[in-house]
């Protein structure tokens, strides 16, 4: 079986290392794809420009709050397209807020995790994701453009 | 009546049914975990009418669907709770013995939150359900509760 | 009046009246006797309630002084007009033989004083208190004034930096997190593989980091405490225990704590807010545990129209010179090395309990455990009500209900 494909959309590099070190942890394979604003992920997304050859995401990790293109609004595109829709997407940010967290889940948010300010907490979390999403669930099959 | 539902297990198979329900209690889960048997149930309990017109109508933090079920299908209730503005932000997660690629389509597309194909191997399948259980209860920021109540349908 | 020595020349006082009289020698009894009590008077003299008011418009006086019978209207009518005027002037009535009873009676209404004008020679001085007595009004409204201006400009400067406290605190959070994360991860990968000063320096960076962490959180708690719409609703404390509890389930569990509470009552109150305030006392409970698995007893009762909370436990217990000072923010009784924390945890609650309009305090002995207090109003419904409307309830009162970790 291929190996899944994820599509981290966070523009802190740290917290990029940080994901995919947390990832990897799950033992679950799968290889990482990081793009750091949304109007990258779109492009990623639809196979644009340098893109072209790029792979379709099992899986998409998103930072709501993005240069260029907000978090949400690529959230929204993801999920009224109906060649993208069916792809997970987690909301993976630092924000508790209660009116971010409703809005991501009317946008069509498959789940929304919130980063935690300690590392050992923020790892055990990442790993939870990868453990879930790579290793448990079954993610839909890449859709031929 | 119990208290707070955190699950709702929609199986119809009394083998599956008792198998996960013992490996939620083994996390602690087992008291809040409301059991149906078949879809219009399931969607009862969602809507808070007929058996489950007087429950205290939270939103439970997770549903755990099987797709066959007798009266109303998996995807039938799938669809009605994701079309539902109140309803349709509570987590689902299809866990389903079945292996039709459609089914995973279909499921995605009309919101499932996740898939789980039930894996074969009892080892596997505890692992899953136990991983499930973890992720949408403990990992997963529940989305704010809100009163299912308020959108009766009318019953299939 | 004593006649002034000769070369000091009298200080004249002026004074701008208005005379409501009707009989011109009156008129100039009264005048005369002003002048020659070193009076310098401008004014008028006005027999009808129309002249009246027209020149208390045109030009107020510092004084009015009205006959008690004046043909068609009465000197006392006179007041009325000033009120509707609302011009805060002195009036004294001058007046031909008035009975006591009258006399009172207008005073009641409002007159300053009343003279008789067989007794002029008392005017001046009841003219003089009166207008101090004007000048003593007139600096309190000013003051007044001044005054809630004042707390006007300190309530808007407090928004100010309450806002400030919590934007800073906020928007420090993610830089911080930056280097809790990787100096951590420094520590992780590097240990033992450069030198023993480096080992030291990144632990003490990763120290500085993870408390730096831990007091952002704090601040942010107490700055929280204080912003947070305060959203009052029906709280059962029954469950908002239950709910602190689950938050310290770890530390329950690793101390082997043991945690009573029977039928707490529904409060008016913030659920979120309670919840940190029974949280932050029942992990101090169990934080300042002395040698004997810590053992807290929480309970309420009604008293003088209120909620009594009480919160105690078998713990360390606190010096009798210390039970005020603990609920100073950044307060704290040992060293960091002791018992953790940043002595914000006892200030939050204080925050949080007087914001719900109650008191809170402890009542303690060195080795004895401490018994912390808190006063909150009562609520509409009492927890029998409560029972009766929602039978569906698990709800034990007769017995308390006791959770132990393990």
């Amino acid at each position: 079986m291929k190996m899944p494909e994820v599509l981290l959309v966070d523009d802190n590099p740290a917290d990029v290392d940080l994901t995919s070190e947390g990832l990897a942890r799950s033992e679950c394979s799968h290889r990482i794809n990081s793009v750091s604003d949304g109007a990258e992920a779109m492009a990623f997304l639809h196979r644009e420009g340098k893109y072209h050859d790029a792979p379709s995401p099992a899986l998409m990790i998103l930072d709501l709050n993005l240069p260029r293109k907000d978090g949400r609004a690529v959230l929204a595109e993801v999920k009224t397209d109906p060649a993208l829709r069916q792809t997970p997407v987690v909301i993976f940010s630092t924000s508790q807020a209660g009116p971010d967290i409703g809005r991501s889940y009317q946008l069509g948010a498959n789940s929304y995790v919130t980063k935690p300010a300690e590392l050992s907490e923020f790892f055990s979390v990442v790993r939870s994701i990868g453990e879930f999403w790579l290793g448990c669930a079954c993610l839909p099959s890449p859709e031929e453009s | 009546m119990k208290g707070r539902t955190e699950i709702l297990l929609v199986e119809d198979n009394q083998h599956d049914q008792e198998l996960i329900l013992q490996i939620l209690g083994q996390e602690n889960l087992a008291d809040t975990t409301q059991a149906v048997e078949n879809g219009s149930e399931a969607l009862d309990f969602i809507f808070c009418r007929g058996a489950f017109s007087g429950r205290n109508c939270e939103p439970p933090r997770l549903v755990l669907l099987d797709l066959n079920l007798p009266r109303v299908s998996g995807l039938e209730v799938l669809q009605q709770i994701k079309s539902d503005a109140c309803a349709s932000t509570i987590p689902v997660a299809v866990l389903t013995s079945s292996w039709e690629g459609r089914d995973l389509a279909a499921s995605y597309q009309l919101g499932a939150n996740s898939y789980i194909q039930k894996p074969v191997e009892l080892q596997q399948f505890r692992e899953a359900v136990r991983r499930t259980a973890l992720y949408w209860l403990v990992t997963n920021q529940r989305p704010v509760a809100q009163d299912t109540r308020a959108t009766r349908q009318a019953a299939p | 009046m004593t006649p002034k020595p000769p070369g000091t020349g009298p200080e004249k006082t002026k004074l701008r009246i208005l005379l409501v009289e009707d009989t011109a020698a009156d008129s100039e009894l009264i005048l005369r006797h002003l002048r020659r009590a070193g009076f310098e008077i401008t004014g008028d003299v006005v027999q009808t309630a129309a002249q009246f008011r027209s020149r208390l418009r045109s030009d107020p006086p510092d004084i009015v002084l009205a006959d008690y019978n004046l043909g068609q209207w009465r000197g006392m009518e006179a007041l009325a007009i000033l009120r509707e005027e609302k011009m805060d002037i002195p009036l004294i009535l001058v007046s031909g033989a008035l009975g006591d009873v009258t006399a009172v009676e207008c005073i009641k209404q409002g007159a300053t004083d009343y003279v008789l004008k067989d007794a002029l020679t008392r005017l001046p001085v009841s003219i003089r208190r009166a207008l101090q007595e004007k000048q003593l009004r007139e600096d309190r409204r000013r003051a007044e004034e001044e005054l809630a201006k004042k707390v006007g400009e300190l309530a808007h400067s407090n928004m100010e930096l309450e806002q400030f406290a919590y934007v800073a605190s906020h928007d420090l959070q993610e830089p911080l997190r930056m280097v809790a994360a990787y100096t951590q991860l420094l520590a992780e990968r590097y240990h033992g593989k450069l030198d023993e000063q480096a080992d030291k320096y990144i632990h003490y960076a990763v120290d500085g980091a993870l408390r730096m962490q831990a007091l952002i959180q704090d601040l942010l708690a107490f700055s929280r405490a204080g912003r947070a719409d305060m959203d009052l609703t029906s709280a059962d404390c029954n469950l908002i225990v239950e709910d602190a509890m689950k938050n310290l389930a770890v530390a329950i569990r690793e101390s082997n704590a043991v945690v009573n509470f029977e039928c707490l009552p529904v409060v008016m109150g913030n659920a979120a807010q309670l919840r940190q305030v029974f949280q932050n006392l029942i992990g101090n409970a169990i934080k300042f545990r002395g040698s004997r698995p810590p053992v807290v007893q929480i309970s309420a009762e009604q008293e003088n129209g209120e909620w009594l909370f009480s919160v105690s436990d078998n713990g360390i217990g606190i010096a009798p010179e210390h039970l005020d000072s603990i609920f100073v923010v950044f307060q704290r009784l040992h060293t960091r090395q002791e018992y953790p924390g940043n002595g914000i945890g006892l200030s939050i609650c204080k925050k949080i309990i007087e914001r719900h309009g109650g008191k809170i305090w402890v009542e303690s002995h060195e080795g004895h455990g401490a018994n912390f207090k808190f006063t909150l109003p009562l609520e509409a419904h009492t927890v029998r009500e409560v029972m009766i409307l929602e039978p569906g309830k698990e709800h034990k009162h007769e017995d308390a209900r006791s959770l132990v970790g393990g």
